[in-house]
């Protein structure tokens, strides 16, 4: 049976212009109904009734060549659908309020590139980029050397290894926001308390900036360790047996053996790490909401632990400017972006050469 | 292999029957939503309220006005932060086409949503009220539901003991001469501080960015006199000498105040402080009554307490009051039924409700309930005898607080003095302004 009867043919053809069909008239239903006229009850079955035979009718559509094609693209077709629904669509939506004057609720004019001029003009913004990347640079190194070491001592031999892991990593287990609450109180009252000062850490810039590192490695570090003992656990224990039979002793194991082994796994967490750290919100958040007074150029700024992500946030939430918090998150995205891909090229360069 | 076939279909026409169903009724809902309401046709109104300490009382007001009328009223509370306010909400719901009836807004709000507000001019209670919003172009577009008020507020008990007559308290040197007479019995009252002033940025930014710094541009001034906001509005302009005045005055405030509070305190510090009778004054208005009211320690050792002004000028005896925030009809919403219900909500059982259980003080004239909200006789006084200056500062320009709480912050750590205080206001305002 190579060919298709015609019977066949049309059938399969009736059923696709029938789905189609009812697709349209669901949506035409809906046009009158939004418009304020004759609300027609049934379009939602009519849509998704509509949707079904569709999906029928190319289904049987008659072709034996791409028969296959179809029914991977109708397997696939959920996915994408809702890829584009939540991912695309919206990105599409963010860049272009960017050009407008979108203000959260209506927008009365395209104003080009101006958002883009007007959020370089800004202090607090060019400050809270400045912040983003030395918060990212120091996180980077300390989370990775700390939850290294973590992971060094948790694949030693030492009493209740379990609980030390456990433990280790349980910070990571509690949301960012509670986190944050709960550091507040210890910087706060505890710490003003032990150190006897008036104020707390968290009321400089500086200081509160210490402090959100401090808190972001206590999360963090467990998270990181639990990978790097994955790859520990995973160097070959004749590997290490030959070494130690040739003599080499601790220090020589870890650099010669263990750390070059694990390439693979610093390159997994080094990333991690890294665009986690640009995203850093949650316990700015909670722990400071950005506050801080900073003297930038002559400026005095208000924002002095604010990093990118929450000066968007209050771009748009607290100021009410949705349009130029639009554009930050754009250039967001394209730092974010750039980054992942240097570091993903450059690493991967690193594990062939190995 | 026949039977898997059928097995096959069946199942399909199972799913294919339940995805008509549940799409029909979808289809229903959101036919109401996306249409503004015209699918409520059974009588619902919906009511977004940014007020979370009176939630239970407005749900208790809603099941009255069902009972009454047989219209059914959604109430959804948002707020009671700075990080989720109920105008997020409202853009939410605006993008998903499911706005409210009648929702919360604060002055500075209303331009947002110029144009899409129902007018409620000419309805019964405007006759009954002075402090309804009305916009530039004369339509009435917001409804008052409660009134509140702000100036410096007393532990009246404390201040008797020390001699202190709150009513003088009308220039800079009788606070000044008042807060050396309690400081100078405070170990005997056991007071930890004279007063209570908390001006962390991140905790109560709203506190001084908003309220403490309208009576820079309100105090002592005739309620619609708006010199100073039209000034500040105007490209973030102060008036270098009221601002002098005004922060040598919050310095004598920081003097006698809990320097640990005033830099690190939360809300809950400032309570706790209040409360327990540890400190004769302090730096908030009337809903702070309800904190009290909640607070154990109070429960206990409850003392009387009022309201002065804060006048860093001589002469200044007004407070900041009015409404914070009103009720306003969306215009595609269900405006009959709202009109209707906020109609009955200005009448006698509904007032009974928000003034004797809700705590909030009436802005309507003939209310003859009075909360037993501990500062309502007081706010009540302020209000008959015409001494409230305008709320002003709800219409700078939305976000400035967070700046300007920070100023107050270092302002309170010592990191400005006077002069740097208030240049550093000038200069804070006229770039957010310029921004």
């Amino acid at each position: 049976m190579n060919e298709f009867s015609a019977g066949r043919k049309a059938v399969s053809f009736l059923i696709l212009l029938a789905g189609i069909a009812l697709l349209v008239g669901a949506l035409i239903f809906d046009g009158i109904a939004s418009s304020g006229g004759y609300d027609f009850g049934g379009r939602g079955a009519m849509l998704v009734c509509g949707i079904l035979v569709t999906i029928a009718g190319i289904y049987l559509f008659p072709t034996l060549k791409h028969h296959r094609a179809i029914v991977y693209g109708l397997f696939l077709f959920p996915l994408l659908f809702t890829f584009l629904l939540t991912v695309i669509i919206p990105m599409c939506f963010g860049i272009a309020y960017s050009f407008t004057d979108w203000n959260g609720i209506r927008l009365t004019k395209v104003v080009g590139f101006n958002n883009y001029i007007a959020m370089f003009k800004r202090p607090e913004f060019l400050w809270s980029i400045i912040v983003t990347f030395l918060f990212v640079l120091l996180n980077v190194i300390l989370v990775n050397v700390i939850g290294f070491l973590l992971a060094l001592l948790c694949t030693t031999k030492i009493k209740a290894l379990g609980f030390f892991r456990a433990s280790y990593f349980l910070p990571n287990l509690i949301g960012g926001i509670v986190l944050g609450y709960v550091w507040k109180f210890i910087f706060n009252k505890v710490l003003t308390q032990i150190m006897n000062t008036e104020t707390s850490m968290l009321t400089s810039s500086g200081t509160a900036l210490i402090a959100i590192v401090v808190v972001y490695i206590w999360q963090y570090g467990g998270y990181i360790m639990l990978i790097y003992i994955t790859g520990l656990t995973g160097v070959p224990a004749d590997t290490l047996e030959a070494a130690s039979i040739d003599g080499a002793n601790a220090w020589q194991t870890l650099t010669k053996i263990k750390i070059p082994m694990i390439a693979p796994t610093i390159t997994i967490c080094t990333f991690l790490t890294l665009t986690s750290a640009f995203k850093q919100f949650d316990v700015n958040l909670a722990l400071t909401n950005g506050s801080g007074s900073v003297n930038f150029f002559g400026n005095y700024i208000t924002n002095g632990s604010e990093m990118l992500a929450l000066n968007i946030y209050h771009t748009a939430f607290t100021e009410n400017n949705y349009a130029l918090s639009q554009a930050e998150s754009v250039l967001f995205f394209i730092i974010l972006a750039i980054v992942s891909i240097i570091q993903v090229r450059s690493s991967n360069k690193k594990e062939v050469s190995l | 292999m026949r039977g898997k076939k059928f097995l096959t279909a069946a199942l399909c026409a199972a799913m294919a029957v339940s995805l008509v169903a549940c799409g029909s009724n979808g289809g229903g809902s959101n036919g109401g939503g996306s249409t503004g309401g015209s699918g409520k046709g059974d009588g619902e109104v919906t009511l977004l309220n940014g007020k979370p300490e009176i939630d239970t009382q407005l749900q208790a007001l809603a099941k009255k006005y069902t009972d009454e009328t047989k219209v059914k009223v959604n109430i959804q509370t948002v707020g009671g932060s700075n990080q989720a306010t109920a105008s997020d909400t409202l853009k939410k719901d605006y993008q998903a086409g499911t706005m409210p009836d009648i929702f919360v807004a604060e002055t500075n709000q209303f331009a947002n949503w110029e144009g899409m507000l129902a007018d409620l001019k000419g309805e019964k209670w405007t006759s009954n009220t002075d402090v309804e919003y009305v916009d530039a172009s004369g339509a009435t577009i917001g409804y008052p539901y409660q009134v509140e008020a702000h100036g410096m507020a007393y532990n009246a008990d404390i201040l008797e003991k020390c001699g202190v007559d709150p009513t003088k308290l009308t220039s800079y040197s009788a606070y000044e001469d008042a807060f050396k007479k309690i400081d100078a019995k405070k170990s005997e009252l056991g007071l930890t501080a004279v007063v209570d002033y908390g001006a962390n940025n991140t905790n109560l930014g709203w506190s001084t960015g908003t309220h403490l710094f309208g009576h820079y541009l309100d105090a002592g001034l005739a309620m619609t006199d708006t010199k100073y906001i039209d000034l500040l509005n105007n490209g973030g302009q102060i008036d270098k000498d009221r601002m002098t005045a005004f922060a040598k005055f919050v310095d004598l405030i920081q003097k006698y105040a809990d320097k640990t509070v005033a830099v690190n305190g939360t809300y809950d510090d400032q309570t706790a402080l209040f409360a327990k009778g540890k400190a004769a004054f302090v730096t908030q208005g009337s809903w702070f009554g309800a904190n009290l009211t909640s607070n154990d320690d109070y429960k206990k050792n409850s003392f009387k307490v009022g309201i002065a002004p804060v006048a860093f000028i001589d002469g200044i005896d007004t407070i900041l009051g009015g409404p914070s925030s009103y009720w306003a009809v969306y215009k595609d919403g269900d405006v009959d039924l709202a009109k209707a219900f906020l109609q009955w909500c200005s009448e006698d059982t509904a007032q009974q409700i928000l003034v004797e259980e809700a705590g909030l003080v009436s802005p309507f004239k003939d209310c003859k309930y009075t909360a037993k909200d501990p500062f309502a006789a007081a706010v009540t006084k302020y209000m008959n005898d015409g001494k409230f200056s305008g709320w002003h500062t709800f219409i700078k320009k939305d976000g400035l607080q967070n700046k300007t709480g920070q100023v107050f912050q270092d302002f309170a750590d010592g990191k400005l003095d006077v002069d740097k205080f208030v240049s550093t206001m000038e200069s804070v305002c006229k770039s957010y302004y310029a921004s």
